[in-house]
């Protein structure tokens, strides 16, 4: 099944594989949510909503909805 | 003299203070509307 | 006179944009309005080498030239219109070191538009710290432009700034990319049907509407026709774009710049953690907006005592030094006091200013709109309605404006809408003076009863507002979508220079704007206090002397009957005892009602008024207090001011709209007089019931 941004947990790591357009205004991409970069999450606002991310250097602050729009491939180190 | 002149600078501060209230709030609205009433783009949703 | 050099300052928020217009004009700047909309605009002037001066226009924080709000309409619009007179010579796009990457997006559209194009990099000092190192040459190749390396925060780089702002005329104007190959056909024939026009300005044209200048609008509308694409065909397009332009800065930056991870301190993940904690993060909010208050009301009433006092001296001695006659009396009754009553704002907005202008500088303010925004959400809110809601505080004005930045239509109408019954700086006077005269002394806990009646009226006011967005939220149908993106900026320390300009300019205006409609105010209503139709008034000392003649009363009383006597048959008592009827069940008298129908214009002015009506027929430096502590309730005995009186007064004050200004910006910027109408009579009737209960229940 395939991963999307609302799955990430306190501190993983994934990079962005598509996203469905239609959720998503122009104006996150413009600030770097693209398919292809890179993506961190930084933060879990208290009730776990929104997201605190790191995307591409750039840290933003999106609601769960939004992010369940964005498709990610998890990284996992080690 | 000076009782004439004073009531000359009371009224004059007198029109002064409702000329600057009439075209502060009722003046104003005319002009905004034929910079933004005549295209649509004046809302910003 | 030598021509002056147009420059637009252009960038993302937080690049530090405003610390670059700081550090380029200081003083020299001015702060207004665009004709017609409520965006500010901000311009100054810039001395540059040899005698040459540049006009500085500040544009409004935007990511990309592709607009979703008014504010950032004004970029594009500046950008778009070659006949506007503020044209910019040379566009600067101010970019901030860590995040060079998003920053250049706008910086490579603006190259397309074919305007000599200059790049700032600023926050160098934070290089070091965050490990990163730049190829200014072979960033200037590829970019296509000259770079100014500066850190306003350190003060250098600005002299090169200045230089290479001089000779703009030497920057190249070539497009750094070439966006069109994403669809190569469908811009070729786009090129081919309107030869004259620049591509990437067409473009612009056809993916959103823009209010453009009236010279070329015509051949805009015929471009705006050859949408030979459908909506999502287009949007794709503009996705298209947008990872076109990533690409090619993602390669320029692979050999321009380098980062060395293990050489960043990580200052943000430490704070953070602190301060968006599930427990910490709210107390510390919680901690930040005590402060607030104790400053708003604590020390700041130091100042304003001082300033009542040197108001009240002034009355006396104008009194004392002019030649009698009417005008003296306008100065010593009206303009006077009416003066006073604006200056003794300074304290506390300068305060309200200073708070504000720290958090958002600091980057704090993200975190509150992160940390909010859950809880916010449940009301109907987002947690952007925060900045509004604390906003709210100073003014309505700024307010209502600062909802603009919140995506969801409804969420941003729901937070106009309850916006004003946040407790604004203009409700304080009104408040305090009332508190001071009803709210006994004494201290509860270390806080004392003033401030805790001042501190609960604050939340009052927070909660009337959240409750009503949660109704308003249950009400509203209306459909749009919940999105909600916010930008977690570093963390800063602010710059003294940019907080202070902040406070001044805010305090300015302030004093400014609402100060002369007070000051007009002031002087209508000292006329109509003062002169009257009729018998009554014209006759008014022989009148009252016939009534007093068994009575053997002093010089001093008999003038102050008098002087009550002409009052109440004014124009202006006159009008107020017409009203009476309608308030009386609130405990108030027509000097009141006065008062609260003069604060219909802004509410500050019920000091000012009362202050006017009372020193008309006064003739001591008495202060405006103790004037009003000595006023007698003609119907029920005893004085006027009680605890029952009070609290209603300050409950209608909490709650009824009182604002012509703060409608007229609800108008505006939601494009229709349903809603500010609906604001004001629902909100005067609540205010008028609660007031009515109040009085009745406490009486």
């Amino acid at each position: 099944m395939q991963d999307t941004l609302a799955h990430l947990k306190h501190g993983e790591k994934g990079i962005i594989t598509d996203i469905s357009s239609i959720h998503i205004p122009l104006k996150l991409l413009e600030m770097g949510c693209l398919p292809g970069n890179f993506v961190q999450l930084v933060q879990l606002a208290p009730f776990q909503d929104p997201m605190y991310l790191n995307i591409n250097g750039t840290h933003l602050a999106i609601r769960k909805e939004t992010a369940s729009h964005i498709l990610i491939d998890k990284i996992t180190d080690e | 003299m000076n009782a004439i002149i004073q009531n000359i600078l009371v009224f004059s501060a007198l029109s002064l203070a409702i000329v600057f209230l009439v075209k502060k709030f009722f003046w104003k609205k005319k002009s905004s509307k034929k910079v933004c009433g005549s295209d649509d783009n004046c809302a910003c949703h | 006179m030598s021509k002056q050099i147009n420059v637009a300052l252009i960038g993302n928020p937080n690049t530090g944009k405003t610390s670059v217009f700081n550090a380029l004009t200081g003083l020299n700047q001015k702060v207004g309005n665009y004709p017609g909309i409520t965006v500010e605009k901000k311009e100054g002037i810039c001395k540059l080498p040899r005698g040459v001066k540049a006009h500085i226009i500040d544009l409004p924080g935007t990511y990309s030239l592709n607009a979703s709000s008014l504010d950032e309409n004004v970029v594009i619009e500046l950008l778009l219109n070659k006949n506007d007179k503020d044209f910019p010579d040379i566009a600067v796009v101010v970019s901030d070191v860590e995040n060079l990457k998003r920053n250049l997006l706008l910086f490579t559209q603006i190259k397309d538009l074919e305007i000599p194009t200059l790049l700032v990099i600023n926050m160098s000092d934070r290089m070091n710290y965050k490990g990163i190192s730049l190829n200014i040459d072979y960033l200037e190749e590829h970019l296509q432009t000259k770079i100014a390396l500066i850190s306003t925060r350190k003060n250098e780089g600005i002299g090169r700034l200045k230089d290479l702002i001089a000779n703009f005329k030497d920057l190249p104007i070539t497009p750094c990319l070439n966006a069109s190959e994403i669809d190569q056909d469908y811009f070729d024939n786009l090129r081919k049907a309107f030869p004259n026009q620049l591509l990437y300005k067409l473009w612009l044209v056809i993916t959103q509407d823009v209010n453009f200048g009236k010279t070329d609008r015509k051949e805009i509308d015929a471009v705006a026709n050859f949408k030979t694409k459908s909506k999502g065909d287009l949007k794709r397009l503009q996705q298209k774009e947008t990872i076109k332009r990533y690409q090619f800065i993602n390669n320029v930056l692979k050999k321009g710049q380098t980062i060395d991870v293990s050489q960043a301190k990580d200052l943000r993940t430490k704070l953070d953690r602190i301060l968006t904690h599930k427990v910490w993060g709210y107390a510390i909010f919680f901690v930040i907006l005590l402060t607030l208050f104790q400053a708003i009301y604590d020390w700041s009433s130091v100042p304003m005592d001082f300033i009542d006092n040197v108001f009240a001296s002034l009355s006396e001695w104008a009194k004392d030094m002019l030649p009698n006659g009417a005008f003296t009396n306008l100065l010593a009754e009206g303009i006077i006091p009416g003066l006073g009553g604006i200056v003794i704002f300074i304290p506390q907005i300068a305060f309200l200013f200073l708070f504000i202008a720290i958090l958002e500088e600091s980057g704090y303010m993200s975190r509150v709109v992160f940390l909010m925004d859950r809880v916010m959400r449940r009301f109907g809110l987002s947690g952007k309605s925060v900045v509004p809601l604390i906003s709210g505080t100073a003014c309505a004005i700024p307010a209502v404006m600062a909802t603009r930045n919140i995506e969801s239509w409804k969420e941003r109408l729901i937070t106009i809408l309850v916006t004003p019954f946040t407790t604004c700086s203009a409700r304080l006077p009104v408040y305090l003076i009332i508190i001071s005269l009803v709210i006994p002394e004494g201290r509860f806990l270390g806080l004392g009863y003033q401030a805790l009646t001042l501190m609960l009226l604050y939340l009052i006011g927070f909660g009337v507002a959240v409750i009503s967005a949660y109704i308003l939220n249950k009400i509203l149908k209306i459909k749009s979508k919940t999105f909600f993106v916010v930008e977690m900026p570093n963390y800063k320390l602010p710059l003294f220079k940019n907080v202070a300009l902040t406070v001044i300019e805010k305090t300015k205006s302030f004093i400014f704007g609402a100060g002369k409609i007070i000051l007009a105010i002031s002087i209508i209503l000292w006329f109509l206090a003062s002169y009257g139709p009729g018998e009554q008034f014209h006759n008014a000392e022989n009148i009252v002397k016939a009534e007093y003649i068994t009575q053997n009363l002093t010089e001093e009383d008999l003038q102050q009957k008098i002087a009550s006597h002409k009052l109440e048959y004014s124009f202006i008592g006159i009008t107020g005892r017409a009203i009476e009827p309608v308030i009386r069940p609130l405990g108030y008298d027509w000097k009141i009602g006065i008062a609260i129908i003069s604060s219909f214009a802004a509410r500050e002015v019920f000091v000012g008024t009362l202050a006017t009506i009372y020193s008309v027929g006064s003739d001591d430096e008495e202060t405006i207090k103790n004037r009003m502590a000595g006023e007698v309730n003609l119907v029920l005995g005893g004085p006027l001011f009680t605890f029952a009186s009070g609290i209603s007064l300050l409950l209608f004050y909490a709650f009824a709209m009182q604002c012509m200004s703060t409608l007229a910006i609800v108008k505006r910027e939601t494009n229709s007089w349903k809603w500010p109408l609906l604001q004001l009579v629902i909100m005067t009737v609540f205010a008028y019931i609660v007031a009515l209960l109040a009085f009745q229940f406490l009486k």
